[in-house]
């Protein structure tokens, strides 16, 4: 039956099923024989399709990456103000990460599992904020803005809050936020962080320079 | 060489932020105008494409010179 799968439809469903084990038990904690008896195939048609566990376990990362979120549309459908922009973007990013819970298991695991190279495709995914944020922050604190602020602390900040709402939502599900959609949740944490760095207060209180808008 | 009215340097900056400086750029110019926008992040080539297509301004030329991206871009 799985002999009469096309040699692309094959590798699909390599992909998917090393995909869920890899987000379950992490890299080091599969091996390909265990790919191959839940795939109900070999190991050698397997390697007929990846060279290594390693090439494997890129490939998953590749697929991922390739379903990248673009941020494109929502900046043009923007206003260009700061908040406006950052609202936008961590929407799309939260939409596509909470629909694959999978894909945030393997961050987690790779966190532990000491790959640089894993870990850094990980926290490219977060760059678009991380350098939209420190950059912004930059620029607003020297035009004065908003007050003085450190923009890559305030940047690992906002990082933190949104990483662990997809955490408590997606993963370990928690009852204490049940209540709170995680669109909701992260539209929340939003306000706090640009409450947190003041950026309403001075940029209102400014009617010649609206919603502190960044150059 | 082709003459652009506007020159945007989003060299050292990576998604949205080129994006954001391209919408603001070409917001300030008349229809038929070019802008040059210089960027570093490999990701730009598609996100100007996209860019492009989807604010309605053409993609007069897109070119990589040692790590740097050109695209040069008529106001719609």
């Amino acid at each position: 039956m799985a002999k009469r799968l096309k040699a692309s439809e094959r590798r699909a469903t390599i992909l998917a099923v090393a995909k869920v084990l890899f987000s379950d038990k992490g890299y080091h904690g599969v091996s390909v024989d265990e790919i191959a008896t839940r795939l109900g195939v070999s190991p050698a048609i397997l390697y007929r399709h990846f060279a290594s566990k390693e090439e494997l376990y890129e490939a998953v990362l590749n697929e991922i990456a390739c379903k990248r979120e673009s941020y494109v549309g929502v900046v043009v459908d923007s206003d260009g103000s700061f908040d406006d922009v950052l609202r936008r973007i961590t929407r799309i990013y939260v939409d596509s990460v909470s629909r694959d819970p999978d894909y945030l298991r393997m961050e987690l695991h790779s966190a532990l599992e000491g790959s640089d190279a894993t870990r850094q495709f990980f926290e490219n995914r977060w760059k678009p904020f991380t350098d939209y944020i420190e950059f912004s922050l930059g620029e607003m604190s020297t035009r004065r803005d908003i007050a003085p602020v450190e923009p890559r602390v305030a940047a690992l900040a906002f990082q933190g809050m949104i990483r662990e709402a997809l955490y408590a939502k997606c993963i370990y599900r928690s009852s204490r936020y049940v209540d709170m959609p995680l669109p909701e949740l992260c539209d929340l944490l939003v306000d706090l962080f640009l409450q947190s760095i003041g950026y309403g207060v001075t940029a209102r209180a400014d009617t010649t320079n609206p919603a502190g808008q960044a150059r | 060489m082709l003459n652009a009215d506007l020159e945007v340097d989003a060299r050292g900056l990576n998604c949205p932020l080129p994006i954001l400086r391209a919408k603001k750029g070409i917001n300030s110019l008349a229809s038929g105008q070019v802008m040059k926008v210089v960027a570093t992040d490999p990701g730009s080539v598609k996100d100007m494409e996209a860019f492009c297509k989807q604010t309605g301004n053409e993609m007069l030329e897109a070119s990589q010179n040692n790590g740097e991206y050109h695209f040069n871009i008529r106001k719609g």
